[in-house]
């Protein structure tokens, strides 16, 4: 099937309106999803796609993307020994294989943790009041244009239930697979709903690759935890290099619950993380940690939004950024904390190391406080490695290329460090820190 | 005097603007509107030379298409450019016999202030006597400054008299269509201050629009251009600490300063325009100002100082280019906004020069229902070798209605740059307050004392008898919103 995604500009929304509408009579969508899928494409006509001079795309630039036409992926089979390759140790029997959006039961192994979670397809998931009544609400909040593109041309989609005081030992690991295509463009939406009952415990790991490059991948994933309920989680972004890869992270944090994030990006064409997370009840906790290591024209852009909707939540953001020739990074992160939430504690440190003059590294870290008894701060840096820290090693007969080596690879570790995944942590180690070696 | 005489013709060659070109020259105050005519009959007003009126168009023409910015934290109704008036001829106040003929709470304003007596009559318009003469001070300055060859006056009485100067560097720092507020002022601007400092020159006293004749009624639209040449400084005051209340509700300035080798501007604003009813909002003065300096030539260094506690809506970002190698830029801030106030405030650095340093210093302070926004940007170009920035921006909320935000925006591409920001957003604790009071200090005084020492650091950047004001200016304008 080949029909065009995108255009530039009106000709790309009228193009991507007449996907939809081919997408909706393919008869692709089961019954239930229907009305999401119609509700976010109605949105999407009300948000469009960004201009260029638009807030939230400031560092982006989305006209390549929008400009280009993609096609709807075909049938491609991918090998397990592939699947084996990049699943961790720890998840060995707990992986879950989302091909091109859509889940792969045959390539997937979740016999560790079978009988803790419960894996509901998304069109019987609807018939949760709780659930249709969220996604209802968020598309209706939606203000990220790929995002409900997203739920536009969701056909399946997946609910990991995860049930009151249940504590899930070993880690889930979701792993994304986008096939590609050698001959023009494809595009996937991937959608993973996690729920979080009371007092329930789980830890999981997202990772996403591609097969060969050329694709658009444009995943939404929404974490709603429960009172008192944590969960840890960790998502590596690898695609192919010629890739776009957007995605969005939506978090809903009830009583005292806590939620810890580390992500590692890799950068591609555009890499584009949106975190959303909203702090809703009392003694809510969120620690998010995220590093990326970028080479060649690679790019990554990180969009935070921490909403504090009730006092005494806590929010912790550390984002580390390495740019060397001609890769960019960004962050551009907001900390809202809302009329009546006293007693916010709220913190966001940027740090980016600069190794190339080619290179770009902006950096928006907002507050917007509408209550007075709050500690929020936040900090950005851009810089590059410590005169003194290198003369030090080298005093110690270190060469030059070790100690900047050394040096830079710590400025990431300690990010790495936090990730909760000993597999993970040995496996960034290999690959995303072996980038600083070139 | 508004002149309602127009003849048929006018009326049917233009029907959307009733005044025509002629009538328009011919009335002191142009009737609301503004079209090609109006740009046109205020050059004519003013005998401008061809390219002012060049000048001017071309802004119009930009103008018509811009749209405001929407972008700004602040929310108010559109206004409509249509039904203001664009020139009016400066007329003069009402002289008063003496001071008991003022509004007494204004006297009331100016003692807690601490303004001299004699500044008291001069800003409340009373006859002034022989020992302090405003005219006679003003023309002893003028005087004095022209002996070392600077040159101080308003901007329309520049135009006639340097115009090379005037058509080398007006719109050099801000181009006509730079943004919609700056271009409607290129179009329509009536008055403001011209400063030229030679080269080696040290201005031997703090410029001010204050000692400037014929200052009145400079209009909404005040255009102020200071051009510091090689191994100069001056240092530009500009407002005043005391309440000011204006029949213009919108006021969109333009500010360029240019500076050569080794040249240094400062540049000092205190604000305090009349900001609305403090129980419902209503009226107020929006203040939409274009702020900008470039650091023209090597070692040259631009500082901005700013106390910003007045309008209703304050909408400015003093910013500063450095293109020179080893410019230096600075920026030092306190908003205050209390009431319904609301204030997007902030600067840009943009480096682009080597070596060139940069430092912001932001204290936003909001009471009541309002809002103040720390908006800035940090910009290294590629070339900028070893570019320096620091910046902080401190906000403190008093009261659980207000809010504080802060907006930066930190772009780099050069790798040899060391950028460092910090925000923090905190309250005036109980803890701290009962401290002060165990020790015998009043609840207000205790506040003062926090206030005064959250903003200290910009307060020392300003000239003495300013800081002293400012401070107590703060004071009075927190008087009834904390406890």
């Amino acid at each position: 099937m080949t029909t065009t995604l995108v255009d530039a500009s009106d000709q790309a929304e009228s193009a991507l309106l007449n996907l939809h509408k081919k997408f909706m009579s393919g008869n692709r969508p089961p019954e239930a999803l229907v009305p999401l899928n119609e509700a976010a494409i109605q949105r999407f006509e009300l948000l469009k796609f960004p201009h260029r001079k638009h807030e939230m795309y400031t560092f982006v630039n989305t006209k390549e993307l929008v400009s280009t036409v993609f096609n709807l992926p075909g049938e491609t089979v991918v090998s397990k020994d592939f699947i084996k390759s990049h699943v961790y140790p720890e998840c060995e029997s707990s992986y879950l294989v989302v091909v091109d959006g859509i889940l792969n039961e045959d390539l997937s192994d979740n016999s560790a943790i079978q009988s803790s979670i419960n894996l509901v397809p998304l069109k019987d998931a609807v018939d949760q009041p709780e659930i249709k009544e969220y996604l209802a609400d968020t598309i209706e909040k939606e203000n990220d244009v790929f995002s409900a593109i997203n739920t536009a041309f969701i056909s399946q989609g997946t609910l990991i239930d995860v049930a009151a005081k249940k504590q899930v030992e070993a880690p889930l690991q979701i792993l994304h697979v986008s096939t590609g295509s050698a001959s023009g463009n494809v595009t996937s939406h991937p959608r993973i709903l996690v729920r979080l009952g009371e007092l329930a415990e789980f830890k999981m790991i997202v990772k996403y690759v591609g097969v060969q490059g050329n694709y658009f991948v444009n995943s939404v994933m929404d974490i709603l935890v429960g009172e008192q309920a944590g969960v840890t989680f960790s998502q590596v972004q690898e695609d192919a290099t010629d890739a776009w890869h957007y995605s969005k992270t939506r978090v809903q944090q009830g009583r005292n619950s806590r939620v810890k994030a580390v992500n590692a990006f890799f950068g591609n064409k555009i890499t584009r993380h949106h975190f959303e997370a909203h702090l809703k009840d009392v003694g809510a906790e969120l620690l998010l940690n995220s590093v990326s290591i970028l080479n060649d024209a690679e790019q990554v852009h990180h969009f935070v939004r921490i909403h504090h909707e009730a006092p005494h939540t806590n929010s912790t953001q550390n984002f580390k950024n390495i740019v060397n020739d001609k890769s960019r990074s960004s962050v551009d992160g907001t900390v809202i904390v809302n009329q009546g939430a006293q007693q916010i504690f709220s913190d966001q440190l940027i740090n980016n190391l600069m190794l190339s003059d080619n290179a770009h590294a902006d950096n928006k870290p907002n507050l917007m406080i509408f209550a007075d008894d709050v500690k929020c701060t936040h900090g950005a840096t851009v810089g590059q490695l410590d005169e003194n820290q290198l003369f030090y090693l080298k005093t110690r007969g270190l060469s030059e290329k070790v100690a900047k080596e050394l040096l830079t690879k710590s400025f990431a570790e300690s990010i790495v460090q936090t990730i909760d995944f000993p597999g993970v942590v040995d496996y960034l180690e290999n690959t995303l820190l072996k980038k600083l070696e070139a | 005097m508004k002149t309602t005489e127009n003849t048929v013709s006018d009326v049917l060659e233009d029907k959307k603007y009733k005044y025509g070109f002629k009538t328009l020259i011919e009335s002191d105050t142009f009737a609301k509107g503004l079209n090609e005519d109006v740009v046109r009959a205020i050059s004519k007003k003013k005998n401008e030379p061809q390219f002012m009126l060049d000048f001017r168009l071309k802004a119009y023409a930009k103008w018509l298409t811009m749209k405001p910015p929407q972008w700004p934290n602040v929310h108010y109704p559109p206004v409509d450019f249509q039904d203001l008036s664009y020139y009016s001829a400066p007329k003069p106040k009402k002289k008063l016999e003496s001071l008991d003929e003022v509004d007494p709470e204004l006297l009331r304003t100016f003692e807690k202030l601490g303004i001299p007596l004699d500044e008291q009559k001069k800003l409340s318009n009373v006859a002034v006597d022989a020992v302090f003469d405003s005219v006679s001070v003003a023309t002893t300055h003028k005087k004095k400054l022209m002996e070392v060859g600077i040159i101080f006056c308003p901007i329309s009485e520049a135009i006639q008299e340097y115009p090379e100067l005037i058509e080398e560097y007006m719109g050099s720092v801000v181009p006509v269509g730079d943004n919609f507020y700056a271009a409607l002022n290129s179009a329509v601007f009536t008055d403001g201050s011209f400063v030229y400092i030679p080269p080696d020159t040290i201005s031997p006293m703090e410029l001010s629009t204050y000692f400037r004749i014929n200052t009145e009624e400079t209009g909404q639209f005040e255009r102020t251009l200071i051009i510091c040449a090689d191994n100069s400084y001056v240092s530009y005051l500009e407002g005043c600490t005391a309440p000011q209340f204006d029949t213009n509700q919108l006021h969109a300035a333009v500010v360029e300063l240019v500076t050569m080798d080794n040249a240094e501007i400062k540049y000092s604003t205190v604000q305090n325009w009349y900001a609305g009813d403090m129980e419902t909002g209503k009226g107020g003065i929006y203040n939409f100002v274009t702020k900008r300096g470039k650091c023209v030539g090597d070692n040259s260094k631009i500082s901005w100082t700013q106390v910003e506690t007045g309008s209703a809506i304050t909408w400015k970002y003093p910013s500063c280019i450095l293109m020179g190698d080893n410019s230096v830029g600075e920026f030092y801030s306190v908003a205050l906004t209390n009431g319904y106030m609301q204030a997007d405030t902030g600067t840009k650095m943009i480096h682009i020069g080597k070596n060139t340093r940069s430092s912001i210093i932001s204290k936003g302070i909001s009471a009541d229902h309002s809002s103040n926004s720390y908006r800035g940007q940090v910009k290294v170009n590629k070339g900028a070798a070893n570019a320096r920035n620091y910046s902080q921006c401190d906000s403190m909320l008093v009261g659980d209605k207000c809010s504080a935000h802060t907006f930066p925006y930190i772009e780099s591409a050069n790798s040899s740059v060391q950028l460092e920001h910090e925000a923090s957003t905190s309250k005036i604790s109980e803890e701290q307050l009962f401290y002060f009071e165990q020790r015998g200090i009043s609840r207000e005084n205790a506040i003062t004392a926090v206030i005064n020492g959250f903003c200290k650091e910009v307060f020392k950047q300003l000239p003495m008898e300013f800081a002293v004001e400012a401070q107590k200016l703060l004071t009075l304008k927190l008087e009834n919103s904390v406890g």
